[in-house]
């Protein structure tokens, strides 16, 4: 076996084991498993309500990702940004001698794992949902793998490492990948002047004929209209087209110089990838790929001393920062609570059930997706938080300050939508925000209380685990508090009895998270 | 032997090296020296052919960029990165059947103790601290048997008794014909064994001495007299 395939087949083996000694996993894989079974009930259900659950309808799905997904990766390879290193291959790998052409199919071939599982599903949910035959998934996933795959190889090898190409030939390339995205546009725009507004149409427009004589991206649908549907003259000759383009690139590919002109470029990626991963796991969600963060200038009024200017800190950082407080998950609460005003217009009700639908959904988003840690906790892995001459408690309370203000907007913006059409009281409003700022700040302290039992112990997954554990204890009781509410006073009440008890939870792990503030050994 | 010919490179406008020459012949210790942004990381970076650049580069002869003449260099980077998920000995067995060299069970275990990490052949690479990460980045490159090894600063990190190995091992390459090009700022560390320095300064070397061209001047004495020099010619120049 050659380098890189023993470097493939160790750093696989090694995940999946150090994966399966951590019990988190099995939690991540039994929500999966729960997704994988819930997402096709779902789906058929919605795809025979609208009337799509036909080959029609798979080959129109497909035809949608093929025109965000073929642009966009053209775009990527031509920028040599679509493949990830990390820092230990630009070290180790970068300046021995493997030919750099191998290289980079060394980074294609790790993508390849999630594209066989992805396909896997497209096969299954294609019978399950669209009752495509058999004989077509089978053939369908054939292709996705070895055709799709030999092409969109040797895209990538000829536009990421040919060194033939010169920058303005890159820059040609991105703008056609841009026109080709844009001409497609605007069919579907003038398909939907002409005809209407409406799902038939997005339908009809996606299985044209026209959309299959785009070239590139209109070659490939053509093949996938073939495959799922059966031959028309259009796709026919858009599979011929496929076929003579991936021969002529695949060549092209065999013969082209690399000799690694592109590690530049790679190392630039590389870097930008590492450093948003580590601040993803810190929960500063603002860095972007291949973007350079730029920081406005700010100013603010220091007033106080002490703990205090924790928190002036984190504002002049926010003021600095884009989008001030706001993040993914601002965007999230935005987009939830418009779904849950649309759904309940739409659908004219939610049942007995309906006054719960905001907190348990705000609670299950911020259990399931919401990011760990945030600026209070990159205030523990600074030395300067402890010695700052103040009490822990006020440590704790300015280090979290800032983010209690961000779960009050986010709270606002996932309950107001739903609370303006269901016609709630503005008591209730008020008490759903409530309600919602009290549970993120339950995960936080959770978390920290996580930080102080285990510290080092356990690493990140023991933490994240107990803090899970004592999370899901905390809205079992804030779920028994709210039946006792309801059972004795009504909804508001129950709503009452929620904000108590999550509350008082909440007190006492910000009370236990203080420790965190005492010494840095307890990290 | 290294040859670095008319080495210039550019980042957007910023000219990082201007036209570098040097030479470190078979057996010879060169030194890199330089303040901080004086264009150090450029060319070594070029040399272990991570960069695009003019000019040439050349490792044995050969094209610093051709498989030929890579098979025969060895790199040690300033922050050494390890696969999270490989093991030391595991990192080992991927350098050996990347450089295709044929390495016996004794010479293996031999370069873990030297480098006191035969208890951590186990470890995964997300297990180990910095200076054991620069330990295992230094085996990896000798294990490769090079020809031609460029050390950028290997003795951050590294505890006294690895400093001494790592400085043994040196000697003796040396003695094997090795070509060493060390860059670093711990002038006190290399003192001893130098054979060449070259002191760099915006991107352009200010001046290139042998050892035995100088009579018992200090490393350190060398560095700030070219460096000042560099300065003082500059603001007059100005």
């Amino acid at each position: 076996m050659g380098a890189l395939g023993y470097l493939y087949g160790k750093v696989l083996k090694n995940r999946i084991r150090v994966a399966l000694r951590k019990p988190i996993t099995y939690f991540y894989l039994a929500f999966i498993l729960f997704y994988l079974f819930a997402v096709p009930l779902s789906l058929r259900i919605i795809a025979a309500e609208f009337g799509v659950d036909s080959p029609e309808g798979m080959a129109a799905i497909l035809t949608l990702v093929a025109f965000w997904l073929i642009p966009g990766n053209l775009i990527a390879y031509a920028k040599r940004k679509g493949l990830v290193y990390r820092n230990s291959d630009l070290h180790f790998l970068f300046p021995a001698p493997v030919s750099p052409k191998r290289v980079l199919l060394y980074a294609y071939v790790k993508t390849l794992a999630v594209q066989v599982l992805l396909n896997l599903f497209v096969v299954i949910y294609g019978g399950a949902i669209f009752q495509v035959e058999d004989w077509r998934l089978g053939v369908y996933f054939l292709f996705a793998i070895f055709a799709e795959n030999l092409l969109e190889g040797s895209v990538m090898l000829l536009l990421y490492g040919s060194e033939n190409f010169l920058e303005r030939h890159r820059v040609f390339l991105v703008g056609v990948a841009y026109v080709l995205g844009g001409i497609l546009i605007l069919m579907g725009v003038y398909t939907c002047f002409r005809e209407g507004l409406s799902l038939e149409t997005v339908m009809n427009f996606l299985n044209s004929h026209m959309v299959q004589m785009v070239p590139v991206v209109g070659w490939y649908i053509g093949v996938i209209h073939l495959i799922l549907l059966g031959p028309t003259t259009v796709n026919v000759v858009g599979s011929i087209c496929y076929s003579v383009l991936l021969a002529g690139v695949l060549l092209a590919a065999w013969r082209m110089k690399c000799t690694g002109a592109y590690y530049e470029d790679a190392i630039k990626f590389a870097e930008d990838y590492e450093e948003v991963l580590a601040s993803r796991r810190q929960g500063d969600t603002q860095k972007r790929l291949g973007k350079k963060q730029k920081f406005k200038k700010a100013h603010i009024t220091w007033k106080g001393q002490g703990a205090k200017v924790l928190m002036y800190r984190q504002l002049l950082e926010y003021k600095k920062s884009r989008y001030f407080i706001f993040d993914i998950n601002t965007i999230v609460a935005l987009i939830v609570g418009a779904a849950v005003a649309y759904l309940y217009i739409v659908e004219g009700g939610f049942g007995s059930f309906e006054p719960f639908v905001i907190p348990a959904l705000a609670a299950y988003i911020i259990f399931v997706f919401t990011a760990m840690g945030g600026k209070w906790a990159k205030e523990l892995l600074s030395p300067y938080t402890y010695m700052i001459p103040d009490t822990p408690f006020r440590k704790l309370i300015y280090a979290m300050a800032l983010q209690h203000v961000q779960s009050l907007v986010n709270g606002c913006l996932i309950t107001i939508p739903g609370a303006v059409v269901m016609k709630l009281s503005p008591v209730m409003a008020v008490l759903g925000i409530v309600f919602y700022v009290a549970v993120y700040a339950n995960k936080l302290y959770a978390l920290a209380v996580a930080e102080i039992v285990t510290g080092n112990a356990l690493g990140k997954t023991g933490k994240q685990l107990l803090q899970m554990f004592l999370q899901s204890i905390v809205l079992l009781m804030v779920v028994m508090g709210a039946l006792a509410g309801q059972h004795f006073g009504g909804v508001l009440m129950a709503y009452v009895f929620m904000d108590v008890f999550t509350i008082l939870f909440t007190i006492i792990f910000m009370v236990i998270a203080m420790l965190n503030f005492y010494k840095m050994e307890t990290v | 032997m290294l040859e670095v010919i008319q080495l210039s490179k550019k980042y957007g406008n910023t000219l990082a090296a201007d036209k570098i020459d040097f030479a470190v012949p078979d057996g010879k210790i060169g030194i890199l020296l330089g303040p901080n942004g004086a264009g150090k990381s450029t060319v070594i970076k070029s040399i272990a052919g991570l960069l695009r650049y003019k000019g040439m580069i050349r490792i044995q002869g050969k094209d610093a960029r051709s498989l030929e003449a890579k098979k025969s260099f060895a790199y040690v980077p300033e922050l050494p990165y390890m696969y999270d998920a490989l093991t030391v000995s595991e990192h080992l067995e991927f350098i050996t059947r990347a450089y295709g060299v044929e390495v016996s069970e004794n010479q293996r275990k031999e370069l873990l103790e030297r480098f006191e990490l035969t208890d951590k052949q186990e470890k995964l690479g997300s297990e180990l601290s910095k200076g054991m990460m620069q330990k295992v980045s230094i085996c990896c490159a000798l294990i490769t048997k090079p020809k031609v090894i460029l050390l950028d600063e290997p003795m951050v990190g590294l505890d006294p008794a690895a400093i001494k190995e790592l400085k043994n091992v040196l000697a003796k390459l040396r003695e094997d014909g090795c070509t060493i090009l060390i860059s670093t700022h711990m002038l006190e560390m290399v003192k001893e064994f130098w054979d060449v320095t070259f002191v760099m300064e915006k991107g352009q070397i200010l001046g290139t001495y042998a050892k035995e061209n100088l009579a018992n001047e200090d490393l350190e004495e060398l560095y700030f007299s070219v460096t000042e020099q560099g300065v003082q010619s500059g603001q007059e120049g100005r």
